[in-house]
């Protein structure tokens, strides 16, 4: 029972993460219906960046996103504009063709740059871990899940009460009408790529406290997170965060309880599940 | 006119969430007969269309198509009875040449060994030879319209729905279209229902018109009696004049 | 002298098979060049496999490696234990394969699970296998299970030497190519093109959408299955890193860029875009490691965004205009000739 409870509290916590995650994803297949084959490396590609920077400057990795989100939400635009752009009027293959350009290309990058073998960062300012009832609740996660809480209440702020956090919306919801009113939809796509690459900047630091890097993480990540999507469905965003969580305690409780290779196993199969039984999602509006 | 029903349609429903695109719709087609269907925008003619060809399931009411009950049936079995549709928003093989997207449709009745006579009768019968070898996607409106109704054509339907087919062509093209439509009427004996915005192809062509407003069926009748009804007048018209 | 089209295709096609021939006889010492040319063929393969559910069908399957993995499993394992001959392993390597795909795809297909989230699971289905046989012991596991050696063993498919391997390729290349010619040409083929362009559309023509796609997706997986057959003779053993995504989703985007839809557009990426490819990787090797991959990426991008037609679509021009000179006769410029 305790092993239960403990790794459902491990899962849920870094669920939170996967919930940060994903909600760049959503943003970027939700507002501009670009199927985005990359941004699981776009998460590699941050916890490259962090792993670089803090080994260099010796920067704690929770503050990497300091320098890394501004990056990569540079990086995100130039490759809206070089790319993306491109395709939007192209069937989603040739999108699927191009984002797995950019992937392989990313992981090529990150592969040339830092070798194939995995990387990690020494130490964190966040060790060690606290007590509660009896469980053991590493900081570094329990930080990260509270990050990553509060950077999705940031977005969700920013989509609601800023200006163009409601262009955004108002080009997810309706292109036309949302050009009628004079929202220019190419700078409103390239900022939803940014910030949607953005958001991997502070996931990937954070992770980067209690975890390694290596080139192949993308795919895991993307197929994750598109994962956390299909569950969650488009639109809502406290329904990431509760997606995120299922997912990431049902990964944690298979490891503790069956092996710990069926990690990836139970996530995909979740996901398989989900488009079978429930293709608009649990909280989805469409 | 016969008076076979060849399509009876009652208390059809169909809801989206809170909102009852349409309402229990009572009507009958007869066979032979060509018959439009209007209404101001949003008064659920295309959902009526999807509902009935299979795209959407109704919520309430039944089909009943040559006597057959089609309510729920998917679409490819519908085709296979004898009822085909046209689309609003052209949905178009834009990869395929206009035969091939023809040859699509004329495999419904006829096998490997006969298809490219039907393919050839249909191509001529819409004049369609000069564009035959053409990709739909490099064709302009009209032609699309027209490839459209030549595929639906080559299913060999005996109830053919048209969605909007005159919208956006000139009035030469429209004359044009008409023609060809009373041709099949007369010729294939295969019944029509139109669906239109444009008022001279649904007053120039159709026997009795129905009229939804708002998912309802608010009148049904001739020409003459439809541009006379008061109701229709009100919802229809009406939002014309106030236009 | 002014020759007939249909001659001169012949010609073409009997110039191109004899110089596919004799390639491994021209490089018989190299073995490096015959693994390369082999698995350029096997890529040709599955990309012309993958053709007739992803290029007609519009279904973007990314789960080639899973029925290879299948069908090498399934052989490999049949030599392995009952010393079955692959010949026959091929066969119901093949079958194992398609029995998957009608597991998954009916489902699949009945829930009308679509485009992007059709993609992402073929996706998963890759990594649910890979994990799947890891955990497998009996059959799988973490260590390859090696295959018996024989120098040259037809009954075994086991040879010392990779040109019977590139000969067997070979011929299955023919026949993926001939199948994928012949439903071209049929009502399957029509169906599924349509399907792949408008599938309300398609359905309101008459077309059931999802026996089709099932049927595509069967005849796809029986081919990539045996050729998993093939595989593990080749490589001499069975592991469960078979089951590659990345590899998975290569063979989808050569039949993107090739062409969709094209009988020998996924050849034709499989066979410039692999071999130039396996090229860069040998010249730039060594300290440069992966700067090849930086490159073919940035080619992809590049063609997908400037080509999304497909690079077949070049040839096809090039090979009209060589026609017409040929023949002396203007009008297959114009015309539309597919599968040419």
């Amino acid at each position: 029972m305790d092993t239960v409870v403990q790794s459902l509290l491990n899962g849920a916590l870094m669920g939170c993460v996967y919930a940060l995650i994903t909600l760049g994803l959503s943003l970027i297949f939700g507002v501009m219906n670009v199927v985005n084959f990359a941004h699981g490396d776009f998460v590699m590609l941050s916890m490259y960046f962090a792993f670089f920077i803090g080994s260099m400057w010796g920067v704690d990795a929770v503050f990497t996103p300091a320098i890394t989100f501004p990056l990569l939400f540079i990086v995100g635009v130039v490759a809206y504009y070089a790319i993306i752009d491109g395709t939007l009027r192209q069937k989603y293959v040739t999108q699927i063709a191009v984002t797995v350009g950019l992937m392989t290309f990313l992981r090529a990058i990150t592969q040339l740059m830092w070798k194939a073998q995995p990387r990690a960062l020494p130490y964190s300012l966040i060790q060690g871990s606290i007590h509660i009832a009896g469980y053991n609740i590493m900081l570094s996660r329990l930080i990260s899940a509270v990050v990553s809480i509060l950077a999705i209440g940031g977005v969700s702020l920013f989509l609601s009460k800023t200006w163009p956090g409601r262009a955004i919306r108002a080009a997810s919801d309706d292109l036309d009408a949302a050009s009628l009113v004079g929202v220019n939809y190419r700078w409103t796509y390239a900022l939803a790529f940014g910030l949607g690459s953005a958001l991997t900047a502070i996931a990937g630091g954070l992770l980067m406290t209690f975890q390694q890097v290596d080139p192949t993480m993308g795919v895991r990540f993307g197929l994750l997170s598109w994962c956390v999507l299909a569950l969650a469905g488009l639109g809502s965003i406290p329904g990431l965060l509760i997606s995120g969580i299922i997912v990431g305690a049902a990964e944690s409780l298979s490891m503790a309880l069956w092996d710990p290779r069926a990690r990836s196993l139970i996530v995909y199969l979740i996901f398989i599940l989900v488009l079978w039984v429930r293709p608009r999602g649990l909280f989805g509006r469409k | 006119m016969s008076s076979k029903p060849i399509l009876q349609v009652s208390n059809l429903t169909k809801r989206f969430g809170n909102l009852v695109a349409v309402n229990n719709v009572t009507l009958q087609i007869h066979e032979g007969e060509i018959v439009g269907l209007i209404g101001p925008n949003g008064a659920g003619k295309t959902t009526f269309f999807n509902t009935i060809t299979g795209l959407y399931t109704p919520d309430e009411g039944r089909v009943i198509f040559k006597g057959e009950d089609i309510t729920g049936v998917p679409p490819h079995k519908i085709c296979k009875l004898g009822m085909s549709r046209t689309f609003q928003v052209t949905k178009a093989f834009t990869e395929m040449t206009v035969e091939e997207t023809v040859r699509v449709g004329a495999y419904n009745r006829h096998g490997e060994d006969d298809v490219m006579e039907k393919v050839d009768e249909v191509i001529s019968f819409c004049g369609l030879e000069e564009i035959r070898h053409q990709k739909c996607g490099d064709l302009g409106l009209a032609s699309l319209r027209r490839v459209e109704l030549a595929r639906a054509m080559a299913t060999e339907p005996d109830l053919l729905l048209l969605d909007e087919a005159g919208a956006g062509l000139t009035a030469a093209e429209l004359a044009e279209l008409m023609e060809i439509l009373r041709q099949l009427n007369k010729e294939q004996s295969v019944t029509l229902c139109v669906v239109e915005h444009v008022m001279q192809m649904v007053m120039g062509l159709c026997e009795r018109i129905f009229v939804l407003d708002a998912g309802e069926l608010i009148a049904e009748g001739t020409p003459e009696e439809i541009s006379n009804n008061p109701r229709v007048i009100e919802a229809y018209l009406g939002e014309r004049a106030i236009r | 002298m002014k020759i007939k089209a249909t001659t001169f295709n012949r010609v073409l096609l009997g110039v191109v098979l004899a110089i596919a021939l004799v390639i491994p006889l021209l490089i018989r010492t190299n073995q490096y060049n015959l693994v390369l040319v082999t698995t350029v063929l096997l890529y040709g393969v599955l990309a012309t496999a993958w053709n007739i559910i992803g290029g007609m069908a519009g279904q973007l399957d990314l789960a080639a490696f899973a029925y290879l993995g299948l069908g090498a499993f399934t052989s490999g394992t049949l030599l392995i234990r009952w010393n079955v001959s692959p010949w026959i392993g091929m066969i119901l390597g093949g079958l194992v394969a398609t029995g998957f795909a009608v597991l998954v795809g009916f489902p699949l297909f009945r829930f009308k699970v679509r485009e992007v989230w059709y993609a992402l699971t073929s996706s998963a289905l890759v990594e649910v296998l890979k994990v799947a046989f890891v955990m497998w012991e009996d059959v799988g596991g973490p260590v390859e299970r090696y295959l018996p050696y024989y120098s040259f063993s037809l009954y075994h498919m086991r040879f010392g030497t990779y040109i019977p391997y590139y000969y067997i390729m070979l011929a299955i290349l023919v026949i993926a190519l001939l199948v994928n010619y012949r439903i071209g040409r049929s009502k399957l083929g029509f169906y599924l093109r349509a399907l792949g362009e408008d599938e309300d559309a398609a359905e309101i023509l008459g077309v059931d959408a999802r026996a089709c796609k099932l049927k595509a997706l069967m005849i796809y997986a029986f081919i990539v299955g045996a050729t998993g057959a093939v595989y593990a003779c080749m490589y001499g053993f069975i592991h469960p890193s078979f089951f590659s995504g990345a590899r998975s989703t290569e063979v989808a985007i050569l039949g993107i860029v090739g062409g969709m839809g094209i009988t020998y557009g996924p050849l034709l990426a499989a066979v410039i875009l692999v071999s130039a490819r396996e090229f860069l990787r040998a010249s730039l090797g060594g300290q440069m490691e992966s700067l090849y991959l930086v490159i073919y990426s940035v080619v992809l991008i590049l063609i997908a965004l400037f080509r999304p037609q497909g690079i077949a679509v070049f040839f096809q021009d090039a090979y009209r205009k060589l026609l017409s000179r040929v023949t002396g006769d203007e009008h297959v410029l114009k015309a539309n000739t597919p599968g040419i």
